[in-house]
């Protein structure tokens, strides 16, 4: 076995389980994957998120030797499994991960024990270490009475737990998650969800999750890395890619929300505020939040964090009249487009005193909620 | 930098690899190795009887040109027929799977049957039946007071009537297929619209399947060209060749004319070779398995008491393509001199009883059965392998082998074993008259049927079932084995069914490679034909119709209770 | 009759200077001249006939291959009746016609193959053929004296005549009025049956000797108007009499005397015509093969084969009814003797095995390949 150096000073930080380092996948001469790197830390859920055709499933395929790479390296725990500088491909057989899939893959000719069995049995397990362990997996995702079942009689959500438990019964350090979620509906997405955080935690297990779903991201997550045509556009923390999206792609896609262009103006600046003035004239206060500020600026405002009121609010900045375009309702709240200046913005207010169309009302947004964008 | 090299030399050496190429190099020696002998001869235009050839060149082919009208006679068949065959398909596709005719699902399983019959018994029948003078159908056609005759069955017409019969279930199947894979909502948004049923099916429904019928018209073009039996006993009584029964004429002939012979099957497969690649590209988009994404329940319309005639028109088919031949053969079996009105005396057993007695017939039944089970159990492995190579491996290998296997599909049964007589005649290990050739003849230009009917199950099985399985942590022969195989069973059951049935049937390769030791049913019959009393024949083809029925009977009887369903 | 004596001399000449050309390279056996092994023992006697074999040995060996031109139930009922006498020794047979046979067992041995111990040819133009590449087997059978020596090969020991086939005009009772009926040889050139009439296929040997024979008697046009008949050709005359009792064709060309007592057996309403100028016949040749793999099995074929036994075997059974030139057999079933019809056979065989080849283009240009 290879050993490899530690990447980067000797660390205070803990040293990644699993790293993926400029990594590029090419189906011919069309780009799949065009250079991603990241690292997972142990026991951390990394989620991959984007839309579709990003690149965020090939990504995962590629760390589980599923799809091979055009150049990169992968290393997990110090090993590289995948090298194209040193010519090193390791079978996905060999490299000790684990995964679910889209589609369950439940094996439709066994039983619910033999297919959660398989992994054991690959290890030449005996009998009762098997039959030990597979009940124990079987009851950390309650189903247990099925055992004996033909798998392909099982439920969509039946099978979802069948996989899971096939999956981590011989005890992997890698769980590699391929949107497994997004076959079911909507109810038991949402139930299944915290089940799966709550195993994760239990199991400590390393994992990388793939999906486009933004709840399941942001419920599930220790960290996301937001990907789009290939690259990722930004990685932490859900209330980081939250709060403070890099780009406009990241900003809209996590959480919906207003982009407001401007032009710098210096001499507005207070305390840790900068200002910007719009074409229409309109003066924003937001935060740079580190990012390069230069003399044309971006900045992102949350639907949820502008509000309407019909009478004029307290406080000086970042207040302005509107007009109300449309109301869109939607149960737990209504999407209000207002015209402001020469852009709309978009709302999102919680059950609020009737408005009209047309009525003019005033919006405001704190400043710390605006946030500057990278270029 | 050692451990890598010890890893890509394990690599190297994995089963996966060794049975890859192990298979793909046996299957590329089964088919290469006759066709350059075919070449060779096609290229000879030395002395015939001196081999090694002395000189090559192209007179064989500028000869060809001297007969024109055997050309004219192979397309005017190849065309009606195909004509024939897709109108039968199309019509019979139509009321089977958009219409609610009763008995559907049994009329479907019915249409198979006449490929089954084999086209021989069926040009058998059909000449008792049509002869200008002694037919059944003209001799009635006399007594009512007709003049002359009715039909002729031994004119380029009949031929091609018979052959669409025959070999168009091909068509139904394919035509079939494309209606059932049609998205019924695009019908229904049309007629939601307001257009009339008729105004949908001519610009909706119509224009939806013509690429696929168009696909059909062309594979079915192509088989037709290299049709064999039907023209073989309907035309040469009046000398009427097409390029099949003209290359066994020159070869059977005295003195034989084998580079003329050999010149001919090439240019066939030339031609045949074009169609096929024309058919991939249009229809197929580079693979030769039906990828059936989701299957739609087509619509099926409610045409009334429409049904009733529809019914009709089934069962007519039916009984034109099924019981008809089948009735003809065992009505001239029992007669001395068959004729349409036999006299008291002319009733007989004894064609019965000089058929079992024959020893070359038992000999040659047993034979067939005996390699129709080694055909199909070998090839099944052989072809499984092959299919995944193929279209699941990524050996570099996979490419190439695809042309490699579907090759036999452009050449006719008939110049492949030409080909395979030079080839297998110089071999050092004698098998030339022996079972075993036949065994590998039949394997050969098998290879296409098998490895496309197992290949089109094996893509429906989810890549990830397979992956899942690597994730695990199965190496590849443990997951072929513990995953693969048993998803693959009823696929695999289905083409050991058919491989049986097509080697039992086989007779273009057959008739050139048999020996006195390895006799076979279906040339034995057209021996018959030529060499016997055609009521002699009548029985040994009933006979063989009847044991290779049971032998089906049984086997689909066996693995019914191993739990797998045949599928067509 | 005077024709048949010249035919003795010229035939022999021939054969004598075949005999003093060696053998072609790839048979690679002794040339004709040389006495082979079983001249050496005295013969025995098994069953009711004389034979040179060792019989034991020959059931030892258990098979016999047959190359045969006859049709398929001619050809098992031969064998069949060689079984039935000796049944340790299994059978199986090849057959084709006789222009086929003899081009695939000249391919097989090209190729170093020799799987076969006996072979029957309907044309002595082959047969001669092979005796000159040393292709049979010199064995000269005890029974040979039953023979006269212009129905044994000569040198004597390579082939014998296992009998002769006869052929007239047959026509269908039902379709032909008596005065339409034919009676000389010319008639089959009458334009009311084209394309009502039939032949045989190129690789026939008896077709091939109708064609020699009567090209001599009527000249070369006579074939060429025939040709205008637009024949339809078969391969054997179970075909041709199947297709004449049926109706199919009103008349065939070459009606072989055998066909005709079979079908007439079997009810059919057809009506032989022997045509003054003479029936032409083909002798009907067996040898044993050299370098055959059961070769006492293959000698004791021949010794069977030309024995009364044998021969009442080939002139009885239905599939066969030879004409038997052996100079004690009784008459064919029909009560007739061979001697009682005139026979036409080429005045001159050699010329006769020159003109095969002119007689293949002609024969299969009328025929379409």
């Amino acid at each position: 076995m290879q050993v490899s150096q530690p990447m980067g000073p000797a660390s205070s930080a803990p040293t990644p389980h699993i790293e993926v380092h400029g990594l590029e996948l090419y189906y011919g001469s069309v780009p799949a994957v065009r250079g991603v790197s990241f690292n997972v830390l142990p026991g951390e859920q990394l989620t991959l998120l984007g839309p579709s055709g990003c690149g965020k499933s090939t990504t995962l395929r590629a760390i589980a030797g599923l799809e091979k790479p055009t150049s990169g390296e992968i290393r997990i725990d110090g090993v590289p499994m995948y090298s194209s500088a040193h010519q090193i491909n390791i079978p996905a057989e060999k490299r000790r991960l684990s995964m679910v899939f889209q589609s369950y893959a439940i094996w439709p000719h066994m039983t619910v024990f033999d297919n959660v069995a398989y992994g054991l049995r690959v290890r030449r397990a005996g009998a009762p270490e098997i039959k030990e362990k597979v009940g124990h997996a079987l009851s950390l995702v309650q189903m247990s009475e099925f055992a004996g079942r033909r798998a392909s009689q099982l439920s969509g959500g039946q099978q979802q737990r069948v996989a899971l438990a096939r999956a981590f019964v011989f005890s992997p350090s890698v769980l590699l998650f391929d949107e497994p979620l997004s076959n079911l509906d909507a109810k038991l997405r949402a139930d299944m969800r915290i089940e799966l955080r709550d195993l994760q935690h239990r199991l400590g297990i390393t994992s990388v999750y793939v999906t486009h779903d933004l709840e399941e991201a942001l419920a599930m997550s220790d960290r996301i890395a937001v990907m789009r045509d290939g690259v990722i556009e930004q990685t932490g923390t859900p209330d980081e890619i939250y709060r403070l999206p890099r780009s406009a792609f990241v900003a809209d896609f996590v959480g919906s929300a207003n982009l407001i262009r401007g032009r710098l103006r210096t001499d507005l600046a207070v305390n840790d505020l900068i200002a910007l003035e719009t074409s229409a004239g309109h003066v924003v206060y937001c935060m740079a939040y580190g990012r390069p500020v230069g003399a044309e600026l971006v900045v992102s405002v949350r639907t949820v964090h502008l509000t309407i009121s019909s009478d004029r609010p307290a406080g000086t900045q970042n207040v302005w009249s509107a007009r109300i375009g449309k109301t869109v309702f939607q149960g737990d709240f209504t999407q209000v487009h207002v015209g402001w200046g020469d852009q709309h913005l978009i709302a999102r207010c919680a059950a609020m005193e009737p408005i009209a169309v047309g009525q003019e009302v005033y919006i405001t947004v704190d400043p710390k909620r605006v946030v500057l964008l990278d270029a | 930098m050692t451990v890598s090299t010890v890893e890509s030399a394990r690599t190297w050496f994995s089963a996966q690899k060794i049975a890859g190429y192990g298979v793909a190099a046996v299957a590329a020696v089964f088919v290469l190795y006759p066709v350059y002998f075919l070449l060779q001869a096609a290229f000879d235009v030395g002395d015939p009887q001196v081999r090694p050839p002395t000189a090559y060149g192209l007179d064989n082919f500028s000869g060809l040109f001297q007969f024109p009208q055997i050309l004219l006679n192979t397309l005017n068949v190849s065309l009606a027929a195909t004509v024939m065959a897709l109108v039968f398909g199309f019509v019979m596709a139509w009321i089977l799977a958009r219409t609610n005719v009763p008995g559907r699902r049994l009329f479907e399983q019915l249409m198979a049957v006449p490929y089954y019959l084999t086209p021989l018994l069926g040009a058998l029948a059909w000449s008792l039946l049509g002869s200008p003078e002694s037919g059944f159908i003209n001799q009635i056609w006399r007594a009512l007071g007709g003049h002359d005759h009715l039909i002729d069955i031994n004119t380029g017409y009949g031929i091609a009537w018979v052959m669409a019969l025959f070999e168009g279930s091909v068509a139904f199947v394919m035509i079939a297929a494309v209606m059932k894979s049609m998205d019924p909502s695009l019908e229904e948004a049309s007629q939601v619209i307001g257009a009339s049923r008729l105004r949908t099916m001519l610009r909706i429904t119509l224009p939806l399947v013509v690429p696929g019928v168009l696909g059909a018209a062309i594979f079915v073009f192509a088989e037709m060209l290299g049709s064999f039996a039907v023209a073989l006993v309907l035309g040469l009584p009046n000398r009427y060749y097409v390029v099949t029964t003209a290359i066994y004429q020159l070869v059977q002939q005295y003195p034989p004319k084998i580079q003329t012979a050999a010149a001919m099957g090439v240019s066939l497969f030339a031609v045949m070779f074009v169609m096929l690649f024309l058919y991939r590209r249009i229809v197929m988009a580079g693979s030769y398995v039906t990828i059936t994404g989701k299957a739609f329940r087509p619509r099926v319309a409610d045409v009334g008491p429409l049904r009733y005639v529809l019914l009709g028109v089934c069962v007519f088919y039916v009984f034109v393509a099924v019981a008809l031949p089948l009735a003809t053969l065992l009505y001239a079996s029992v007669q001395k001199i068959a004729v349409a009105f036999p006299t008291a005396g002319n009733w007989t057993l004894d064609n019965f009883r000089t058929a079992m007695s024959m020893n070359a017939v038992r000999s040659a039944l047993g034979n067939s059965l005996l390699l129709g089970f080694g055909t199909a159990t070998i090839g099944v492995v052989l072809m499984g392998l092959l299919a995944w190579l193929i279209y699941r491996s990524r050996l570099p290998a996979s490419g190439v082998m695809e042309y490699v296997v579907m090759f036999p599909q452009a050449v006719p049964r008939l110049v492949f074993a030409f080909g395979m007589m030079w080839a297998w005649v110089v071999f050092p290990i004698p098998i030339y008259g022996t079972l075993w050739l036949l065994l590998i003849a039949y394997i050969t230009v098998f290879l296409p049927l098998g490895v496309r009917t197992i290949a089109g199950v094996m893509l429906q099985i989810d890549k990830s079932l397979e992956e899942c399985a690597q994730m695990c942590g199965a190496s590849w022969a443990f997951r072929v084995r513990t995953v693969t195989v048993p998803l693959l069973v009823p696929g695999l059951v289905a083409a050991w069914l058919l491989l049986f049935i097509a080697s039992v049937r086989e007779l273009g390769a057959s008739i050139l490679l048999m020996g006195p030791h390895s006799k076979v049913i279906t040339p034995s019959i057209v021996e018959s034909w030529f060499g016997t009393s055609s009521e002699l024949t009548a029985t040994l083809a009933l006979i063989q119709t009847l044991v290779v029925a049971i032998a089906m009977i049984v086997l689909v009887a066996v693995t019914r209770r191993v739990g797998a369903q045949p599928v067509d | 009759m005077a024709g048949i004596k010249n035919r003795n001399v010229t035939r022999r000449t021939l054969l004598k200077i075949g005999g003093a050309i060696s053998a072609a390279p790839f048979v690679g056996f002794p040339a004709p001249g040389v006495l082979a092994q079983g001249q050496t023992k005295s013969p025995t006697k098994v069953l009711d006939f004389m034979t040179n074999a060792d019989v034991a040995k020959a059931e030892q060996e258990g098979q016999l291959v047959f190359y045969c031109h006859e049709n398929e139930p001619g050809t098992a009922g031969i064998v069949e009746g060689f079984h039935k006498d000796f049944p340790k020794i299994n059978t199986s047979y090849v057959r084709a016609q006789t222009g086929a046979l003899y081009n695939k067992i000249l391919s097989e041995r090209s190729a170093g193959r020799f799987d076969v111990d006996v072979i029957q040819l309907s044309d002595l133009a082959p047969a001669v053929d092979f005796q000159k590449k040393g292709g049979y087997e010199q064995y000269v059978s005890p029974e040979s004296p039953a023979y006269k020596a212009e129905h044994l090969s000569s040198p004597v020991g390579s082939f014998f005549w296992t009998g002769v086939d006869p052929a007239g005009i047959a026509y269908n009772k039902a379709k032909v009025t008596p005065s339409e009926a034919p009676k000389t040889w010319q008639d089959i050139l009458n334009p009311r049956w084209k394309g009502v009439i039939s032949c045989k296929i190129s690789a026939s040997g008896l077709q091939f000797v109708q064609w020699y024979a009567l090209r001599k008697l009527y000249g070369p046009g006579f074939w060429k108007e025939f040709a205008k008949q637009n024949p339809h050709a078969f391969d054997s005359r179970v075909q041709l009499f199947d297709r004449l009792a049926k109706g199919d064709d009103k008349i065939t060309a070459i009606g072989e005397y055998p066909a005709y007592i079979l079908f007439k057996e079997k009810g059919a309403n057809v009506e032989f015509v022997a045509p003054p100028d003479g029936l032409v016949a083909t002798p009907l040749i067996v040898g044993a093969v050299s370098k055959a793999p059961h070769p006492e099995a293959a000698k004791l074929f021949v010794d069977w084969a030309m024995s009364k036994r044998g021969q009442a075997w080939y002139q009885t059974n239905p599939n066969l009814y030879y004409g038997s030139v052996r100079t004690d057999a009784p008459p064919m079933p029909t009560g007739v003797r061979l001697s009682e019809f005139k026979l036409l056979y080429p005045a001159d065989w050699d010329d006769y095995a020159n003109q095969r080849d002119v007689f293949s283009k002609e024969w299969n240009g009328m025929l379409g390949l």
